[in-house]
């Protein structure tokens, strides 16, 4: 069996390697990345077979659970990391040839060192390890918004770096707050004794923690530095950013809520949260003329979405929810990547230059169209299955309060289709300025990438039963929370 | 008396924690803002260390056999202190050489006065 540990030890490593094999070779840095990247996907997709039986229970120092710092391989962690990684993959062979400009070598190295921050945010079984990778995770991602240099992009990542401290300030004060309750940092063992203190005490924290992660996961209202950031940074980032870090914040709220908490008295407000995201997400996105900001609103309206269906909490929503996460982050990247390469044809974000692209890039319009109408949720994409189920689990409620908001939810997903169809009109057919045989296809590099997230939307849309198992045992994992504690200290 | 005796420290800490996140809601100069997190980050610290704090408490060694474990200090709050520690100098610098690279960019550091990114 292999240690999981690797999942973040390897690319960790790596990452502090590069400026050495900078030494050797200037050429040799841009490799490593995808190296990592591949080594953790193939890692993660092997380890999926054996913790659908049973979670992974990694002891770091030799220690038995609560005493050592230990990871939890459950099906949620190794879902997500096998995200990260899969995404990470692919954004880094985009990268090879985007990322040409600047201090290279430190954007790989920082880029390796966000996805590790990911990777072990989603591992972790230790509450203050958690906040130690999420500032993994801030800090490069601090440092990458900020990559071009340029004026939005410094603006961008101050007014970041700003409320990002701010959370996890709040963070490590819930942390310590419930140091203090209990007396143990390990979640499984905060979970087995939540219930022994008055629920006040326990409020607080529970407060603390949801808004400081919240902020990195951009819940409305503390979703205002995601527009500028998610719009300012290199489209590569744009596509990380977007499809995992702000994934990684949504999964800690949950695996806070659900786990650590078992909050259920929350739920409700955590579905009307969602719902007010995605609202004010889509219709945000609906007025906005640049492209990059448009589709980071539409990232916000998505986290909506997920939050809407995670707060549903039965069985169908949170694996709708999951299932979301798949279908955002694997459009959205798709999405980000395809953008890229536009706005360097075109040398501006404005929607209104982007005329006759289905033209001039056919392949690259045609992943936009893909990855469009995946996030709006049209069959056969994988955004078609995801919405389903929370649609379904949302009725399945048999309450007259979930079939309004499902509604509701409906209503923001026409907004979304109008505004994309929008930009898909404006790539197919206004374009009347260029003549239809001057083509200008992306580089071999970045369509490699987007061949295969498009290949991957349709062919889990097609067969959705590809990743139903690991869903299913998922989301289980997230709702029984004594079947965790009992996963975790025996 | 009794009362400030037992929670001098959670009242030092909450006390420095409020008036960071004051100083970050309201200053307009980009170096106050940073200074403001960085007394927050100081007051969540001195927060963790009261917290594992026994009055007149030892170090966690056992040097002399007469020492019990329940006169010691928790060490557990001081290793993530430590560690809280580092995550701040680097926020730190990271938010200083932002700055540093504003001011190139707009010729102030008035956050106020930089809009360019709007909703």
């Amino acid at each position: 069996m292999v240690n999981p540990v690797l999942l973040i030890a390897v690319p960790l490593g790596l990452a502090f390697a590069i400026p050495l094999f900078g030494f050797i070779s200037q050429k040799l840095e841009k490799y490593i990345p995808p190296v990592a990247m591949l080594f953790n996907l193939i890692v993660s997709l092997s380890l999926i077979p054996k913790v659908l039986e049973q979670p992974i229970v990694v002891s770091i120092g030799g220690f038995p659970p609560p005493f050592c710092i230990n990871l939890v391989a459950g099906p949620v962690g190794v879902l997500f990391s096998a995200i990260i990684a899969l995404v990470g993959f692919l954004v880094s062979i985009y990268a090879l040839d985007y990322i040409k400009e600047g201090a290279t070598e430190k954007y790989h190295m920082l880029y390796l060192l966000l996805l590790t921050g990911a990777t072990g945010v989603v591992l972790t079984g230790d509450i203050f390890n958690l906040f130690v990778f999420f500032e993994i995770l801030c800090i490069s991602s601090y440092a990458l918004v900020a990559y071009l240099g340029n004026r939005a992009g410094i603006e961008s990542a101050v007014k970041y770096l700003i409320q990002g401290a701010i959370g996890s300030s709040l963070v490590l004060i819930g942390v310590a707050l419930l140091y203090g309750l209990f007396g143990t940092l390990n979640m499984a063992d905060i979970a087995r004794n939540i219930d022994s203190v008055s629920p006040i005490s326990v409020f607080v924290p529970l407060v603390l923690l949801i808004t400081g992660l919240g902020i990195e996961g951009a819940i409305f209202p503390l979703n205002a530095w995601l527009p500028d950031a998610h719009s300012s940074a290199p489209s590569s980032i744009s596509a990380i950013l977007s499809g995992i870090a702000i994934e990684v914040g949504i999964y800690a709220v949950a695996r806070v809520i659900f786990t650590v908490f078992g909050a259920s008295s929350i739920f409700l407000f955590l579905v009307l949260l969602g719902l007010l995201t995605l609202l004010v997400g889509e219709m945000s996105a609906f007025s906005q003329k640049n492209i990059k900001r448009l589709l980071a609103y539409s990232s916000i309206g998505q986290i909506g979405l997920i939050v809407f269906a995670l707060g549903i909490a039965t069985s169908y929503g949170v694996v709708g929810g999951l299932f979301q996460i798949i279908s955002h982050s694997l459009s959205k990247a798709l999405l980000f990547l395809a953008v890229g390469y536009m706005i360097y044809r075109t040398g501006s974000m404005d929607i209104s230059t982007l005329d006759g692209m289905g033209k001039r890039m056919p392949f690259t319009s045609l992943a936009f169209t893909i990855g469009a109408f995946s996030l709006v949720g049209l069959p056969p994409f994988v955004g078609f299955p995801s919405k389903f189920l929370i649609v379904r689990a949302a009725l399945a409620k048999e309450e007259v309060l979930f079939t309004v908001l499902i509604a509701l939810v409906l209503l923001g997903t026409v907004i979304e289709g109008a505004y994309f169809f929008r930009v898909i009109q404006t790539l197919y057919f206004k374009g009347k300025r260029v003549s239809p045989n001057k083509r200008e296809e992306a580089p071999i590099a970045a369509l490699i990438p987007i061949g295969i997230l498009m290949i991957l939307i349709i062919v889990i849309g097609v067969y959705p039963r590809l990743v139903t198992d690991i869903l299913n045992s998922a989301a289980s994992e997230l709702l029984n929370r004594i079947g965790y504690i009992k996963g975790v200290l025996g | 008396m009794s009362f400030l005796n037992h929670y001098i420290y959670y009242i030092g800490a909450f006390g420095l924690i409020f008036i960071g996140l004051y100083i970050v809601l309201v200053k307009h100069n980009l170096i106050k803002v940073i200074i403001g997190l960085s007394i927050m980050e100081t007051g969540v610290n001195l927060f963790l260390i009261s917290i594992g704090y026994i009055k007149g408490g030892t170090a966690p060694i056992f040097s002399t056999p007469e020492i019990e474990a329940a006169r010691m200090v928790d060490p557990v709050p001081q290793a993530l202190v430590l560690t809280a520690i580092v995550i701040g100098v680097a926020v730190l610098a990271l938010a200083l050489s932002l700055a540093i690279r504003l001011y190139q960019h707009y010729g102030t550091l008035n956050l106020r006065k930089i809009k360019e990114q709007r909703w």
